[in-house]
């Protein structure tokens, strides 16, 4: 038990040295941290705006700030926590920015084992589905992205995001209550 | 629709239900078709929404951290002497309680010297100290300042400064130097407070 509880939190203590280094204005322990989270920054991004180009550039921006805001950094809550919150609030103002637009070169081509009618239906499924979650007010948006796509706890939404558990339940209940009624031809399908 | 679990529904197929109320929606699920076809649709949406494909980033790892390092700004040091008077300032609660430390320890040897001059283990000097003699308070007064009440302790204070014996300002010092010192460490604390909210609030702004 105790090591795999050792070995579990090595991956964190790890992180933790990383996060001190970059604290004190080491670049390359920067770095680390940038390819560790770069995924999962982008896609929060993505989820949050719908543009490929757009969620690439935001999530640099988001990378960008968390490094200016690094010092003042306490790692209470998980640095990945930390730094989505930065990625939402810079998707909110990409957003506020430009318009936002559904990227259709982003698009992953479904297997081609489906056949071409069969892939081109996902594909027209996954572009309402895209959409559906692009309508949602920012808020409940962010909310359901970081639970449906990041699977983060309510907990731990609320931390990110710096809002009462309840909130985080009532806006997921919204969300969900929304994207149902605008996807039901689609679920009816499923 | 009060009845139904609707409003717990979303957060049952989450996994963060408490043990009670988890049994109560499942009970509820049990006999109940309207949710358990609503359930069924949260299940469905959730495949749904799975179904959409993450980004695959057009820029390879490497490269994306390349880029965000150029773009990185330099950080603003702090400059040693703000650096130090920051420690010291952090220091401040640990530097009043070594002077508290002080203050109390001179009070508890000056009262011990007292004791021993008054059993008469100075020789003369304790005529000097304890000028009874002439008329002013003697150390048996003093020693009954620890028994008395507030006023009392006050206006026997009072009359042992007008006496001009050597240690009776002791007291006084002490309670003076205690209001001092208690003074400090509110309005460190205080500014402490005030500086933490403020920090806060910029940390918030910088991260939206």
């Amino acid at each position: 038990m105790r090591r795999a509880a050792r070995r579990k939190s090595r991956p964190v203590e790890i992180e933790l040295g990383l996060i001190r280094q970059a604290q004190r204005g080491d670049r390359r322990a920067f770095g680390e941290l940038v390819r560790r989270h770069r995924e999962g920054t982008i896609n929060v991004v993505y989820r949050m705006c719908g543009d490929a180009a757009l969620a690439e550039e935001a999530a640099q921006e988001a990378f960008i700030r968390a490094w200016t805001n690094l010092p003042k950094y306490k790692p209470r809550s998980p640095f990945r926590n930390w730094l989505y919150r930065i990625a939402v609030n810079v998707a909110r103002d990409a957003l506020r920015r430009e318009r936002p637009s559904v990227d259709m070169d982003s698009v992953v081509v479904a297997s081609p084992e489906r056949g071409p009618e069969a892939a081109a239906e996902v594909e027209e499924s996954s572009q309402r589905v895209r959409q559906a979650v692009l309508n949602l007010p920012p808020a409940s948006r962010s909310v359901l992205v970081l639970r449906e796509y990041e699977n983060l706890s309510y907990r731990e939404i609320a931390d990110t995001l710096g809002i009462p558990i309840g909130t985080v339940m009532s806006r997921l209940n919204y969300a969900r209550g929304l994207l149902r009624q605008t996807l039901t031809p689609y679920m009816e399908g499923a | 629709m009060r009845d139904h679990a609707s409003h717990w529904l979303g957060a049952y197929l989450d996994g963060e239900l408490r043990r009670l109320r988890r049994r109560w929606v499942e009970s509820h699920l049990e006999e109940c078709t309207a949710c358990q076809r609503e359930l069924n649709s949260l299940k469905t949406l959730r495949a749904l929404l799975q179904e959409s494909p993450a980004m695959e980033p057009a820029i390879a790892s490497g490269r994306f951290a390349a880029q965000v390092a150029l773009k990185l700004p330099r950080r603003q040091e702090q400059p040693p002497a703000v650096r130090a008077l920051e420690m010291g300032w952090r220091m401040v609660p640990v530097g009043l309680l070594l002077v508290l430390a002080f203050v109390q320890t001179v009070f508890i040897v000056a009262g011990a010297i007292r004791v021993a001059l008054w059993l008469g283990l100075g020789g003369d000097v304790a005529a000097v100290v304890f000028p009874s003699s002439a008329g002013g308070v003697s150390f048996p007064d003093v020693f009954a300042l620890s028994q008395a009440s507030l006023v009392d302790a006050f206006q026997m204070t009072i009359g042992l400064v007008r006496s001009g014996a050597a240690l009776a300002w002791l007291p006084v010092l002490n309670v003076l130097l205690l209001v001092v010192i208690g003074m400090l460490y509110w309005s460190w604390l205080a500014s402490w407070w005030v500086r933490r909210r403020h920090q806060q609030l910029t940390a918030s702004n910088g991260l939206g």
